[in-house]
């Protein structure tokens, strides 16, 4: 199986790329400001919750703007995959009901396109962090390792999903319930471990992957703290074993999918 | 005897009619995706098509044959017997190849010729060539929502017709267009079919093309191959039965 799915890596390797990218393309002549969104809508939402926590319920975290707009960043990737993993092989039932192409390649386009939106939005983060003069410390690549985890645990989700979907038409209201739920709970605008009440912040934090995720690429990128390695590396397992249940049952089935859709 | 190019072997597909369920329903009733409705819309058929062949397929709506070419282009999985293709690429040409709506013409071009399996580079070679035999102008650039659907298939027909593939299933567009594209599309199919070396599978209603074009005819009734053979014979039965 592995050799087959490296073997369609490969093979559809170009049409990924292109069709993130044409999409993309697609996405920016239908809307006024285009591009300008991808940067815009994380910052706006920044700043409503710099607002609404920040000075309302007085959070002190340290560069605090900066610290909800990368948590941000990485938590939209995630969600943006998985609602998009739910109607994905129906949203492409013309290109599915007319040629073989195997399934998960459609969804590698997704991440692509919300990976190119995020490499943009990273640069804003960059520019943050210098305005708020976050000392860079070598921990960075850890943070990027994070985010490499946090790619591979998005991807078995989403090819999990993206199968049941097919299946089952209402499956994307409880996601999206279930989305929200778990942004509240991944502490993208709040320190989870240290200001949900003990025992539950701490168990939160490890249990909750984006949590995890969002909390270890956060301290390692702003504040220079190394994670959790061993929550971590049971995290890398889990989520490559996410994977390769996903791509299995995908193997498995997805020549039916033609006769649902 | 020259060689096998598509071989099909106790062919069986079935449509199990579960469609969409609810959350509630897989819960309640895990069986749901087992226990539906099944349709069989091919039962059990073998036949061979040789290399440079044109089989003409034909029969009533709702005989298997749409379904038997999607089976053959690899987008279904038979529920039981083979379906070999030792003789290459296989392309489908039926409505549309497989378009997004919203991007260009010619990034469909492109995004079509990579499902095919060909290196962006030929697609790019073959681009001009596609843009000019489909007529479309300066639409080429537009979102293909944007396209009737007269442009559509004939967008759908320049790219089947130009990026050339092996085994050549074409599901009902040899009206493609107006009446000139239409002559244009015919001279060109002809081209293609006639090629030696071009495995066709024709699924047609219109029993004049098939006389001119094909070599044998199969003719499929409720899922199963009621005959197969010299053009004109099979085609004299099935306009009798027809009547």
């Amino acid at each position: 199986m592995l050799k087959r799915f490296l073997a369609d890596l490969r093979k559809y390797n170009y049409f990924c790329w292109y069709s993130a990218k044409t999409d993309l393309k697609a996405e920016v002549a239908n809307s006024y400001l285009n591009w300008v969104w991808w940067i815009l809508e994380p910052l706006c939402n920044m700043l409503v919750y710099t607002f609404v926590f920040g000075s309302v319920f007085g959070s002190n975290q340290q560069y605090y703007p900066v610290f909800i707009y990368s948590g941000l960043l990485m938590w939209n990737f995630f969600s943006r995959t998985v609602t998009y993993s739910i109607k994905c092989v129906r949203m492409n039932r013309d290109i599915v009901t007319k040629v073989y192409v195997p399934k998960f390649t459609l969804l590698i386009s997704n991440m692509l396109l919300n990976g190119i939106k995020l490499a943009i939005a990273l640069c804003i983060l960059a520019a943050m962090m210098l305005v708020f003069q976050v000392p860079l410390t070598p921990m960075i690549f850890v943070a990027i390792f994070v985010y490499l985890i946090m790619f591979i645990f998005a991807f078995g989700c989403s090819t999990i999903l993206l199968h049941f979907g097919v299946f089952i038409d209402d499956l994307g209201y409880a996601i999206a319930i279930l989305i929200n739920m778990m942004f509240f709970m991944s502490g993208v605008f709040n320190d989870i471990a240290t200001t949900v009440a003990a025992p539950f912040g701490q168990i939160l934090a490890n249990l909750n992957p984006m949590a995890f995720f969002i909390s270890s690429m956060r301290g390692a990128l702003l504040y220079g703290i190394m994670p959790d390695l061993r929550v971590l590396l049971d995290w890398a397992i889990i989520s490559i074993a996410l994977c390769v249940v996903g791509v299995r049952t995908i193997y498995k089935y997805e020549n039916s999918y033609v006769k649902v859709v | 005897m020259a060689d096998v190019a598509v071989s099909v072997k106790d062919l069986c597909i079935d449509y199990r009619n579960l469609a969409h369920i609810s959350i509630h329903q897989s819960i309640m009733n895990p069986n749901a995706l087992k226990k539906a409705d099944v349709v069989h819309a091919v039962r059990g058929i073998s036949f061979n098509v040789e290399k440079g062949e044109i089989l003409g397929i034909i029969g009533r709506n709702g005989s298997g044959k749409s379904t038997l070419l999607k089976a053959v282009a690899g987008i279904f999985q038979p529920d039981s017997g083979t379906i070999e293709t030792p003789g290459g690429r296989v392309s489908l040409m039926s409505i549309g190849v497989g378009f997004k709506p919203e991007i260009t013409g010619r990034e469909n071009i492109m995004t079509s010729g990579m499902l095919l399996g060909y290196t962006p580079e030929y697609t790019h070679n073959k681009m001009q060539e596609i843009i000019e035999f489909s007529e479309l102008g300066d639409f080429i650039d537009r979102p293909v929502r944007t396209y009737s659907s007269g442009m559509y298939s004939k967008l759908t027909f320049a790219i089947t017709a130009m990026l050339e593939t092996d085994i050549l299933l074409v599901d009902e567009v040899l009206s493609v267009g107006d009446e000139h594209f239409r002559k244009k599309s015919f001279a060109k199919m002809q081209e293609l079919i006639l090629d030696d070396n071009r495995t066709v599978l024709i699924v047609s209603h219109d029993i004049g093309t098939l006389r001119k074009l094909c070599t044998r005819v199969m003719w499929m009734h409720d899922g199963l191959i009621k005959e197969i053979g010299e053009t004109d014979p099979v085609l004299d039965r099935y306009q009798e039965f027809m009547q």
